[in-house]
């Protein structure tokens, strides 16, 4: 590796040493002031991703550095940045260890940053298991919280067995193919023929089934709904949007670099995400806790993704980005919320603790209910360009089945994301007065709020931007 | 190669088919996440056959990945499992089972 190849690579390094050294100094310095210089180190990272323009255009065969890819490192150190912010008072009243806390969350946008730009297979393992080993922990952060011990039990024997199929696929693949690399490889696996070409198909499969536990698809998402109860709410965040985002960014070049073999894969796609949207509407219905629900409708908010990337071709994928930004924003402006309502020794989550807060704390709840009403999609917010987009892809694609479902859970989708606003404004109060919101909190909600806002008003530049970035 | 690489192939599947159904069967989170490095040795195995398959040097060097990986994520398990033993003193996963709904 050159010393080019390892400026092309700058951004990603920042976060990674940024980590370290924040973990050694802590070691003497324990504070929770690291968590600032983690939002310092994010943001230089992000800076450093878009303004300086990368030396090479692919590092050691394994990682991109084009302009989709250092899109999506901004992007993550960013969501980085934020989760960071929401922590700092989070931190302060759970007593949760600052340093420690900072780099992990830094190490996570590492290894999104580094699987959105992945072109290769080992790539794609290493940025994948990089903030995945980063979770195990975070979930089970804090420490006497037994929730989060069992969130993280669960999230760990979720995703050691999604990395075994994962690894197995990519050895099978390798097996078939001969290569990595991913254009190679998918050449490779088509040329091949009889056996070796079935292994090739199976070992995707198995890539599918990894990928499906990690962005909870489906059959797979049963984990899903406890983790995101019992891990700590700025982690949910990162987990919800991040963790789940940086898989769909790194399988649009995927998928495109798939090219005819994606016919094979098409039944099992489609069935996943009809499967993810259905399944995940029924589930959300009965819900009366706030992060349950928004467990499950991210269930279903994976179907829709998934729609998009089955379209494909330069409007399916645009239409993806724009949804998968759109869900994250909302997604971080709700867990934002939650974990500025957190007590001492709980969050509120179940419905009956929010009845009337809306009187009580009527900023913080109102983007609450922006967020809830931006990903139902309703109109002037971000979340009905995104959906629109979606399902006008899918019907011109020629996927109407997907998309009548969509619209039909898209419907649904009205009745479990707004039982919690009503809830919310509802005159008979039982909610008790919470703790006033932290500086840093106000500042994540009021761009989270202004991004909802303004992009739902006026999304063409970003929507051209997002074209401009794919291939 | 000596073996025939359909050997290979077949033992992995079954070393990766075994620690599945460790994983699914066993209730004592050890031997659950054993049960996972078997999975993960089975990729191995088929990494180190198709390297000498295609005779390159690639699936070794991911080999070398892999192990790293693996010692990372059993640290961390382990230091899980330490945790979730203090709490419940037990390793027995069915007595995690708080959240539901």
């Amino acid at each position: 590796m050159s010393l080019l190849e390892l400026q092309a690579l700058l951004p990603q390094i920042i976060l990674a040493l940024g980590a370290t050294a924040i973990l050694m100094l802590g070691a003497w310095y324990p504070s929770r002031k690291w968590i600032l210089a983690g939002v310092g180190i994010a943001l230089v990272a992000a800076l450093c991703a878009g303004f300086v323009s990368p030396a090479v255009a692919e590092v050691a065969g394994l990682y991109s550095t084009g302009r989709y890819a250092c899109f999506f490192v901004i992007v993550w150190s960013l969501l980085g940045a934020f989760s960071l912010l929401l922590s700092l008072r989070y931190a302060e009243i759970h007593d949760l260890p600052g340093s420690e806390y900072s780099s992990l969350v830094l190490f996570a946008a590492c290894g999104m940053g580094l699987l959105s730009a992945a072109t290769s297979l080992i790539g794609l393992f290493l940025g994948l298991e990089a903030f995945t080993l980063v979770f195990y922990v975070l979930i089970a952060f804090k420490r006497e919280d037994p929730r989060g011990a069992e969130a993280g039990l669960k999230y760990l024997v979720m995703g050691a067995v999604a990395t075994g199929f994962l690894a197995f696929g990519i050895s099978l693949i390798y097996a078939a193919s001969g290569s990595f690399h991913l254009p190679e490889a998918f050449v490779g696996l088509q040329q091949t023929a009889g056996g070796m070409r079935t292994i090739g198909l199976v070992g995707w499969a198995l890539i599918l089934v990894a990928i499906g536990f990690k962005v909870s698809l489906a059959p797979f998402h049963l984990w899903t709904p406890d983790v995101y109860q019992g891990a700590p709410a700025p982690v949910t965040a990162l987990l919800a949007t991040g963790s789940k985002g940086a898989v769909f960014a790194a399988l649009v070049p995927l998928f495109t670099a798939l090219g005819p073999l994606k016919a094979d894969l098409e039944v099992i796609l489609w069935v996943l995400a009809a499967l993810s949207m259905l399944v995940g509407t029924l589930a959300a219905l009965p819900q009366r806790n706030l992060k349950r629900m928004l467990a499950y409708s991210s269930v279903v908010h994976m179907g829709y993704l998934l729609t998009g990337l089955l379209v494909g071709g330069r409007v399916g994928n645009r239409a993806l980005l724009f949804y998968l930004l759109a869900y994250s924003i909302a997604t971080l402006g709700a867990f934002g919320v939650l974990s500025s309502f957190s007590r001492v020794d709980d969050e509120p989550q179940e419905y009956t603790d929010f009845r009337g807060l809306g009187y009580l704390h009527p900023r913080r709840s109102s983007v609450l209910a922006a967020c809830l009403l931006s990903l139902a999609g309703i109109p002037p917010l971000v979340g009905f360009f995104a959906k629109f987009g979606i399902f006008s892809a899918a019907l011109k694609g020629g996927y109407p089945g997907l998309a009548l479902i969509g619209i039909l859970t898209a419907l649904a989708s009205l009745y479990y994301y707004l039982s919690p606003i009503v809830v919310l404004f509802m005159q008979q109060r039982d909610a008790r007065q919470l703790r006033r919101g932290g500086r840093h909190e106000y500042i994540v909600l009021a761009c989270c709020f202004a991004a909802i806002l303004l992009l739902g008003i006026y999304p063409a530049p970003l929507l051209d931007l997002l074209g401009s970035l794919l291939p | 190669m000596i073996v025939p690489f359909h050997h290979l192939l077949v033992l992995a599947t079954l070393l990766f088919l075994l620690g599945l159904m460790a994983v699914l069967v066993r209730r004592n989170l050890i031997m659950i996440l054993i049960g996972v490095e078997i999975m993960l040795n089975a990729a191995g195995l088929v990494l180190v056959g198709a390297s000498a398959l295609w005779q390159q040097i690639d699936g070794q060097v991911l080999v070398i990945f892999l192990m790293a990986l693996t010692s990372a994520e059993v640290s961390i398990s382990l230091a899980m499992v330490v945790y979730l033993n203090r709490r419940k003193k037990t390793v027995d996963v069915r007595a995690f089972d708080e959240l539901r709904g």
